[in-house]
């Protein structure tokens, strides 16, 4: 008798020190919370990924204060933003209206500009090929099939151009560089929007899926005859070889940073919810590069931790940030842009 | 004297508390620990359907039939996965089996015994060999060679049929079903060698004494006895080859259309959920490939228990050989 009441005694004893040692160790981590703030979690992009990673240690060194941010795709951060499992999301699509409506008062705000660039590997065709936009999506619809193709060679009068069999290669993973690409393409083409359309997967009617940029890079240098699309800084920074594709203004601006920035400042027009496409460009934009996107940040308008969120964002499109971003073959955003977000960042609230 | 009459009672009593004690401790432990796996594998299960949900309420079984998966339109099927994912696993283990078959025999029966244990254990290495780069080297070495070589081969001499026409490509179910023969073949090799060396001496020399040749003693008693062993290693690597994400995604081109030829690029329910899941926009794409992903774990629970049953019909319960590992889920 006096043995078990003992041994209740005990277990009481052991439950009340559990207890005691678990509120005190979250007593103390709230309260360390609460003078140094939790740090700001966000996910999504790959493309914003390595602008992100410089912005993080640079805000760290100058604020003390640290951002997580995890890589997992732009439909993953979109994702998580919706089920509020992170402070932020990232995306290289913009919303649709139905995910919008889902993630229940959120904002998006355009914090990097980029461009998507098609590679090519030909034997015997000449460097800097001239494309446009009917053929790039009469070659994804499977309807030029030949390098050969009098589309291609009316583009390209007097070079020599081998009969070659077309492999159009894709991202066969959720991609902001399929949606950029299909997103131009759709603008260009009523026939491809009809049967393909804009998305970060779509369906395509011909060609070989490869994961990542490395892996459609592979795709492309592994076959002969092959094109395919990846991102600007990773077909710079692995001298891809580009085709150069004509703009609305008829003109073939070389892929880069110099070139999508005058893109983004042809075009001032803001759409709802802080869209902005550059598929369509103006005729008088001799060198914009006809294949440029923004890429957003997607935050909740009510949050516990808006003040951190507006500082972080508005350093990000600030100036100091957007600096590291040509060395990364980012363009800086252009100045209207910059007001519209600095407008949208002020409407994030606690 | 005196010591030991003492000790006695106190030892038994010290007995008797690690007897009260450690039983139900073992007891619980070790049940908490099987009830922790049975957990696990139900709540994983519960998960996918829940995440399923949406599609499944939506296509219903119509979604195994629907050649179709449009981001765009938000239509989606399995057809062209679960195509993808019979025929690659079909040509894969058409490949393994024999080969994997004729390693073993070559172990056991022929190979002069100082080679033996190199070379098993260098045939059980193919499998440590990380799936990622068995496809990168599909990318790069194996793809290439099968448009430049194999497939213009196959097409001149066999190019009537529908499955080897259409042009030559690097990706396509034919390459990811090669990448999946390499990836098999140690693991039915390693379970019918195991096999091929319980099969009793005195049966084969019983046999070479009837003046059998080596042949004949392999076809009519080391083959016959290792039946239901085999049939357990081919399912084992069905296992493993239905589940197989990284490498096949890799290599098969990511179309979601069926396509006759085998040159042809397609997917696998497995390389299509790991191909998309991460990057899954729109509110119904990622219920449909958690609901490729429930398909995909009926396959592989069909696979385990069919297995099970041939490996006890052939009476080699001691031999373990269920494909438990070989789950993508």
């Amino acid at each position: 008798m006096t043995k078990r009441l003992l041994s209740v005694g005990m277990a009481l004893a052991l439950t009340i020190a559990v207890a005691a040692c678990g509120s005190s160790s979250s007593s103390t981590s709230s309260s360390s919370g609460g003078s140094s703030s939790s740090p700001l979690v966000g996910a999504g992009s790959t493309l914003v990924a390595p602008l992100m990673s410089k912005w993080q240690s640079d805000y760290a060194s100058k604020t003390k204060e640290t951002v997580t941010y995890g890589a997992i795709g732009s439909g993953g951060g979109i994702a998580q933003i919706t089920s509020r499992t992170v402070d932020f999301g990232a995306s290289d699509a913009p919303l649709t209206s139905e995910q919008f409506k889902e993630a229940n008062g959120v904002e998006q705000i355009p914090w990097a500009l980029s461009g998507t660039v098609p590679a090519y590997n030909v034997k015997g065709a000449p460097k800097n090929l001239k494309l446009n936009g009917e053929v790039l999506a009469g070659i994804y619809l499977g309807k030029i099939t030949a390098w050969n193709d009098p589309a291609i060679a009316k583009l390209n009068p007097g070079a020599s151009l081998p009969s070659t069999k077309i492999t159009p290669v894709y991202r066969s993973d959720g991609s902001g560089d399929t949606y950029a690409f299909t997103n131009y393409l759709s603008t260009v083409s009523p026939e491809f929007k009809s049967k393909v359309g804009a998305s970060t997967t779509v369906k395509f009617p011909t060609g070989v899926g490869a994961e990542k940029n490395d892996g459609v890079a592979a795709a492309i240098s592994q076959t002969d005859g092959a094109i395919g699309y990846v991102g600007l800084a990773y077909a710079l920074s692995n001298e891809l070889s580009m085709p150069l594709v004509e703009n609305s203004a008829g003109s073939f601006p070389v892929p880069g940073v110099k070139s999508v920035t005058a893109a983004a400042a042809a075009v001032s027009k803001i759409g709802p919810n802080n869209e902005i496409s550059l598929a369509g460009l103006p005729s008088t934009a001799k060198g914009a590069y006809p294949i440029s996107t923004y890429t957003y940040v997607i935050v909740p308008l009510k949050t516990e931790k808006a003040d951190a969120l507006k500082k972080f964002i508005t350093y990000a499109i600030g100036p100091a940030a957007q600096e590291f971003g040509p060395d990364l073959d980012f363009a800086p955003l252009p100045a209207q842009v910059v007001a519209a977000d600095k407008k949208a960042i002020a409407k994030i609230g606690g | 004297m005196e010591a030991g009459a003492l000790s006695t009672p106190v030892l038994r009593a010290r007995r008797n508390l690690t007897d009260r004690i450690g039983d139900p401790l073992l007891r619980g432990l070790s049940g908490l620990a099987a009830a922790v796996a049975v957990v696990l594998l139900v709540a994983i299960a519960y998960e996918v359907v829940h995440i399923a949900w949406p599609a499944i309420s939506k296509f219903g079984l119509g979604f195994l039939t629907t050649n179709d998966w449009n981001p765009v339109t938000e239509r989606f099927g399995a057809a062209p996965f679960i195509y993808g994912t019979v025929v690659t696993s079909a040509i894969a283990l058409l490949f393994a089996a024999p080969l994997s078959i004729a390693i073993s025999i070559y172990l056991t029966e022929l190979a002069p015994s100082r080679l033996r244990r190199p070379v098993a254990t260098l045939v059980d290495m193919l499998a440590a060999i990380p799936s990622v780069i068995l496809g990168l080297w599909g990318i790069l070495v194996l793809g290439p060679f099968m448009h430049d070589t194999i497939e213009p081969a196959l097409k001149s001499a066999f190019g009537f049929l529908p499955i080897f026409s259409g042009d030559p490509s690097a990706f396509g179910y034919l390459t990811a079903a090669l990448i999946l023969t390499i990836m098999t073949t140690p693991i039915i090799t390693s379970v019918t060698r195991e096999v091929f060396e319980t099969v009793p001496g005195e049966l084969k020399e019983g046999s070479y004494a009837l003046g059998s040749t080596r042949w004949e003693m392999v076809r009519q008693v080391v083959l016959p006895y290792s039946r239901a062993g085999i049939v357990g290693a081919v399912i084992l690597g069905l296992g493993r080859a239905i589940g197989e994400a990284i490498a096949v995604a890799q290599v098969i081109g990511g179309a979601s259309l069926i396509n006759a030829s085998l040159f042809h690029t397609g997917s696998t329910m497995a390389a299509q959920i790991a191909a998309q899941f991460q990057g899954a926009p729109g509110a119904l794409q990622q219920p449909s490939l958690a609901y490729l992903g429930l398909i995909l774990l009926v396959f592989e629970v069909i696979v385990n228990v069919v297995a099970r049953l041939i490996v006890q019909r052939g009476g080699l319960e001691d031999t373990d050989v269920t494909p438990t590992e070989a789950g993508a889920l």
